[in-house]
């Protein structure tokens, strides 16, 4: 099933705030304005110029109904059409394929998408499992807070190659984020902790420790897409989407027992690559950002989503192959396990791919020409968002 | 064979209960706007530079011009006028007030926005939009907008007069609380002339049922005569009859609560009736009765 598209879409400006545990000091309208200021002027536009707002963060989180209203105090959509969109952890992403869409479609020149989350404000828990009943349903979640991808790598590779692998992975990511003044957990950890952080970080669900886990963020990001006649107008620099796929599912961990589920990670990405003629993404992409919850299910994540065989995933961590001048560079800002405020956090994926082909990243720009990025969105019982950004407009399908 | 029939059994609905603690944060400049409000008990409002506009509570940007911040801070008077109010007539237990009560919509004096805060100091019936209400402070202000506890008409205060048969609505109340002490009780029996052994002999009262002393029946009764002659309706009140059941003895050092429920309004003399309940500090009711009073006339 393929998208048709009427004309093509590009990312003409990013922003972001500081992603940080705590910002006391703004209100929500305050920290959404701070990224939109900042995607406005990435882009040179005026509030005036935008057509439409795509607003979203998960659902009741901070406790707020229809927070987009309130937010136009920071969103700009006074007097604007203004979608609200709350697909869970995919909510970024989701607004990223909402904002393409309405480009796309000819119904809108300029959309600005923009996700946030105060997760210090509200209660997550109360959020997502407002009423709860397993039996029908209901469930009872805990986020991203998991050991199965960490029991699931130990049992298949051994503990001791596994446990390395994970740790290597978030060190890795740490090192990145260390370049990203966006970024919430700098901690400037280096390889020789290795060891010490794999057996002395507190632990939290099975083999899954604190350092392991992806952090609970304030921030805001917000990404400016525009049509190619806007583009042409404005002769704007921009990051040109290729395409989109969500794949959903039902939310269940353990419909079949203790059978392993089947994925929509590798699902999406066969589709995505196949309609997009990318025959080997390792060496067709240019850099990937991928919604890494954990170490381990980034780890895990990495053979779905580049349909790796055996234990290439593990090799390509083991070989240093992901950082940014290896074969492909992963999460150059450092992934959702240094910053995720959750609404903005897929988003976030969107924006710094863009900022990597239209070289805004700043710090950690990577120096090979970034011609094709990747996105992921993960959300809540493994659904998945993708998607894939060019230097130059898809040619028409 | 058993046949299951959807239209012949219950379908059973499951209880649950789920707390939700949560907290937000004002931001620095709603924090200036929540401590000037309790420390100083000044209501500031901070103005767009574009558009002029003075907004109440604080905002950084205007939905207009969010390319211009709001950066002066305006003190305001703490004035205003009724733009528009409700008055709330049913009763759950998140109130912040038994109803009916008043929720107005202030326009403040210096301000651009308005303000819905509660409105106290007049009957129901006698709130119009245009009214000039202040605000009034909390005794012990918190870092919430209820600093201010509630507006009340500005200007002379009103007659002292109760509520008028007009202004009384069904379903208002009003209560007393007294301690009944043994100085109660024997200043009681001065009054009545009622020296009962019941209520002044311990080593009698031992013998009876209740196995110590207890008040007089009309002891905690008669504290519904400060309802409803001063509060409910209040100043100018007649009592036409009043009623009363007992249910359960008062013992000395007891609390008493009397309240008071407008339940109806009888036209053709301009009387209500309202009923009347007397519970102790354990919530249990001690008396019950109802009571018909004229309320004050006006204007």
């Amino acid at each position: 099933m393929e998208h048709r598209r009427n004309r093509n879409v590009g990312i003409i400006g990013t922003g972001q705030t500081v992603h940080s545990s705590h910002r006391e000091d703004v209100n929500q309208p305050e920290l959404i304005r701070e990224a939109v200021a900042a995607a406005l002027a990435d882009a040179g536009l005026a509030v005036e110029d935008l057509d439409c707002v795509v607003h979203g963060n998960m659902e009741l989180f901070e406790m707020v109904h229809q927070p987009d209203c309130w937010h136009v105090l920071g969103t700009g959509a006074f007097g604007k059409e203004c979608l609200r969109v709350t697909t869970g952890g995919t909510t970024g992403a989701t607004l990223a394929c909402a904002a393409d869409n309405l480009c796309a479609s000819g119904l809108h020149e300029v959309v600005l998408a923009v996700g946030f989350e105060k997760l210090q404000e509200g209660h997550t828990t109360g959020g997502i499992t407002n009423m709860a009943d397993p039996l029908w349903g209901r469930q009872l979640q805990t986020g991203a807070l998991t050991g199965i991808a960490a029991q699931e790598l130990i049992d298949e590779f051994g503990a001791e190659r596994a446990r390395r692998v994970a740790m290597k992975y978030r060190i890795l990511m740490d090192q990145n984020a260390m370049r990203n003044r966006h970024a919430h957990r700098r901690f400037g950890l280096t390889m020789d902790q290795l060891d010490e952080l794999a057996s002395g970080s507190p632990p939290l669900v099975g083999e899954l420790r604190m350092i392991d886990m992806c952090s609970q963020s304030d921030g805001a990001c917000a990404v400016i897409f525009a049509s190619e006649d806007k583009i042409a107008e404005l002769g704007a620099k921009a990051a040109w989407v290729h395409d989109h796929l969500t794949v959903h599912r039902e939310e269940t961990f353990t419909l079949w027992g203790g059978q392993r589920e089947v994925g929509t990670m590798r699902y999406a990405a066969e589709r995505l690559f196949r309609r997009n003629d990318l025959k080997d993404p390792l060496a067709e992409l240019d850099v990937f950002e991928m919604y890494d919850p954990s170490s381990w299910w980034g780890v895990e994540w990495l053979r779905e989503f580049l349909l790796l065989e055996g234990d290439r995933h593990l090799r390509l961590v083991e070989e240093d192959q992901l950082t940014p001048e290896g074969l492909l560079p992963l999460n150059p800002s450092g992934g959702v396990i240094a910053s995720n405020p959750i609404g903005a956090t897929a988003l976030i994926r969107v924006a710094e791919a863009a900022a990597q082909i239209r070289r805004t990243a700043g710090d950690h720009q990577l120096r090979r020409e970034v011609k094709k990025a990747l996105a992921s969105g993960f959300g809540g019982t493994l659904w998945t968002v993708l998607m894939l950004l060019g230097s130059e407009p898809p040619g028409r399908r | 064979m058993n046949q299951f029939s959807y239209s012949e059994s219950d379908a059973f609905s499951v209880e649950g209960k789920l707390a939700l603690p949560y907290q937000y944060f004002a931001g620095t400049l709603g924090s200036e706007f929540l401590v000037s409000l309790r420390d100083r008990r000044k209501l500031l409002g901070r103005r767009c530079s574009r558009c002029k506009k003075v907004f109440v509570p604080p905002r950084s940007h205007c939905e207009h011009h969010l390319d211009a911040p709001c950066d002066e801070w305006i003190e305001l008077p703490g004035t205003g006028t009724v733009r528009g109010f409700t008055v709330v007539r049913y009763a759950e237990p998140y109130q912040p007030c038994p109803p009916p009560y008043i929720l107005a919509l202030v326009a403040l004096d210096g301000a651009d926005s308005s303000l819905v805060h509660l409105l106290k100091g007049l009957a129901p019936s006698e709130v119009r939009v245009g009214l000039e209400v202040k605000a009034v402070y909390a005794k012990d202000p918190q870092p919430t907008i209820l600093a201010i506890d509630h507006f009340a008409p500005a200007g002379k205060p009103r007659q002292e007069l109760g509520y008028s048969y007009e202004e009384l609505e069904l379903g208002m109340t009003a209560s007393f609380t007294k301690t009944i002490t043994e100085t109660d009780v024997y200043l009681f029996a001065g009054i009545s002339g009622d020296f009962n052994p019941l209520h002044m002999n311990e080593e009698y009262a031992k013998t009876t049922a209740f196995g110590t002393r207890i008040a007089h029946g009309a002891l905690p009764q008669s504290l519904i005569a400060p309802v409803l002659g001063m509060k409910l309706p209040g100043l100018g009140t007649l009592a036409v009859e009043v009623q009363c059941a007992f249910k359960a003895p008062t013992f000395f050092g007891d609390t008493i609560t009397a309240k008071a429920t407008v339940e109806e309004k009888q036209a053709e003399h301009k009387r209500v009736k309202l009923r009347c309940d007397f519970t102790n500090q354990h919530g249990q009711l001690v008396a019950t009765g109802w009571a018909v009073v004229l309320p004050p006339r006006k204007g």
